[in-house]
């Protein structure tokens, strides 16, 4: 792009060695996992387990159930994220009316959200979900962050995309309401809502603030936070019973696996909502 | 009364998003508030105590060394998260072929969808005294035992910052890639014409094409990084609390962890006061054409 040769082969350079800042802790995270759990505690560089070893998922599975954790994950992000994009499509619709009174004042109270950050209302929240008696239920998760301002903005863009010029013709031919926003609506906001969905799922499924809040029912916990236990060691009863490395980094393998299936298939929406976002803050 | 009666359909939507805004996060804004100047614990507010809660935060060192950290570490994250990451930008677009280059756009944006557990897992592995680094720093040399990166005070600040900005170095990158893509060629080639070096053209095309957007990403670093919370809550151990405990994590321990809600508020008060504070300066010192 520069046409500057110098510079041409030094982006080469400087973007393999970045792609290996993250290649290589990943591959390390593998190696470890599959690897015994006397292997795992060997120093030096290993390319490749030496031998190959499932152990560490064995151990991990024998100390943890990641089932129910990954249900409730699952459960979280699903009604969640539908609740996300429901809540952000019907405010994004109303926000883009015009000659709607009010509008403004609407707008401006949702804005007016994004300059406080959710850590600050943390332990007010926390003593609001007391109150509400949703502590230790899955509703907290999924109440948290149910709407935002950011998705709210970006839908009323996408409705505004649509020329009023297109939807006064279509009034003129007699369309029903139903029908415009079957017909013209639904279209122009499907690449919001697959944005926003993305993201939402993304979120959901590393939530670690609230669950680390609002949970405290072993029954309750979510994926994220069973995997802190199991990162940082912790609850380990004797020295016998010490996780080992390998057992450490085969939860770290399962818990990025599923991330690592819906990326690719999302990556569009992923990207694209990304640059929406950064540009226009 | 007669837009209500038109638009009703509209209001009724838009109701769940207002009632939502309302109930969670003006209400609990305004709760933290009344309980900062409340004596408040396991049992619920009991008593008006002014600014009692306040006066305790500022003689606790405990705070004082929170709101230190918080800006260390905010500091180190924005400076660094927002210019690093342009370096990557300049070179995936003089990258080709094409899907080379989104090869390695997809591998550097990858982290950032990473959950905190994982990041930290991941360089956990690393970075253990029986890790690649060590091994390497070992086999060049460079040391002779093994450094415990997870366990020592002077490497807790740069480890939350350093990890901060790797896992946002991809979408960084992205968006500065993005404003590159606005770039008028013809102007590249009149200044090769002319005989740019391309050392002379990042400076005096590209770095000023970019700099609204640098100031974008300023912004939505800073303010990200003000309320460090999962990065140093995973971070802080025996060893490294002093050094990484935000003003963040304080609120969540005296707050839920010992219910102090009283003192817990406050502290979140300060750190409301210390974004809005943060962020006008920020916006005054940006120049025009960079504000958000």
């Amino acid at each position: 792009m520069l046409r500057a040769k110098g510079i041409s082969r030094l982006s080469y350079a400087i973007m393999a060695l970045l792609a290996a800042s993250m290649v290589v802790p990943f591959w390390s995270v593998l190696v470890t996992a599959f690897s015994t759990r006397f292997d795992s505690f060997q120093p030096g560089i290993h390319l490749w387990p030496v031998p190959w070893s499932v152990e560490g998922f064995g151990t991990l599975f024998s100390r943890i159930d990641f089932r129910l954790p990954f249900a409730n994950t699952l459960i979280v992000t699903a009604i969640g994220t539908a609740l996300h994009v429901a809540l952000a499509t019907l405010g994004g619709f109303v926000l883009s009316q015009p000659g709607l009174p009010g509008r403004r004042l609407m707008g401006g109270i949702i804005l007016l959200t994004l300059t406080i950050p959710s850590q600050v209302i943390l332990v007010p929240q926390f003593v609001l979900f007391r109150q509400l008696h949703l502590l230790n239920t899955l509703t907290a998760l999924i109440i948290s962050d149910a709407v935002s301002a950011f998705s709210v903005l970006l839908m009323k863009t996408y409705f505004e995309q649509i020329p009023a010029s297109v939807l006064e013709a279509a009034r003129m031919d007699g369309a029903r309401q139903v029908r415009l926003v079957w017909d013209f609506y639904l279209p122009m906001a499907l690449p919001g809502v697959m944005t926003i969905a993305a993201f939402q799922v993304v979120s959901r499924y590393n939530m670690f603030t609230e669950p680390l809040l609002f949970i405290t029912a072993a029954d309750k916990i979510t994926l994220q936070i069973a995997l802190k236990s199991v990162v940082q060691g912790k609850d380990t009863v004797s020295t016998s019973d010490f996780i080992g490395p390998n057992a450490q980094m085969a939860g770290v393998v399962i818990s990025i696996l599923p991330l690592l299936i819906f990326y690719p298939l999302m990556q569009r929406y992923l990207v694209r909502g990304l640059t929406i976002g950064g540009v226009k803050g | 009364m007669r837009a209500l009666r038109t638009h009703f359909v509209l209001y009724l939507l838009v109701a769940p998003v207002l009632i939502y805004f309302a109930l969670f996060v003006f209400y609990p804004l305004g709760m933290g508030l009344w309980l900062s100047f409340q004596k408040a614990g396991m049992m619920g507010p009991q008593g008006f105590v002014g600014l009692l809660n306040y006066q305790k935060i500022f003689v606790s060192g405990a705070v004082w060394d929170a709101a230190w950290n918080t800006m260390a570490i905010a500091a180190g994250i924005t400076l660094f998260g927002t210019l690093v990451p342009i370096i990557p930008a300049i070179a995936l677009a003089e990258i080709s072929p094409d899907p080379l280059r989104r090869a390695l756009q997809t591998t550097i944006y990858t982290p950032y969808l990473l959950s905190w557990v994982i990041i930290i897992g991941v360089w956990m592995n690393t970075l253990s005294p029986i890790g690649i680094v060590n091994a390497v720093l070992i086999g060049l040399h460079v040391i002779t035992q093994p450094i415990t990166f997870f366990a020592s005070t002077t490497w807790a600040r740069p480890l939350v910052v350093g990890q901060t900005v790797w896992k946002d170095m991809g979408f960084h990158a992205l968006i500065y890639y993005a404003a590159l893509m606005s770039v008028d060629p013809e102007l590249i080639e009149a200044a090769t014409m002319d005989g740019a070096k391309g050392w002379h053209k990042i400076r005096d095309l590209i770095l000023p094409h970019l700099a609204p957007v640098i100031g974008v990403v300023f912004m939505l670093t800073l303010q990200g990084a003000l309320h460090t919370f999962d990065s140093a809550f995973l971070m802080a151990n025996g060893r490294t609390a002093e050094k990484v405990t935000t003003l963040a994590v304080y609120a969540y321990q005296r707050g839920v962890l010992q219910f102090d809600l009283g003192m817990a508020s406050a502290a979140g008060v300060v750190l409301l006061a210390l974004c809005l504070v943060v962020a006008a300066l920020s916006r005054w010192l940006l120049p025009q054409g960079a504000r958000v």
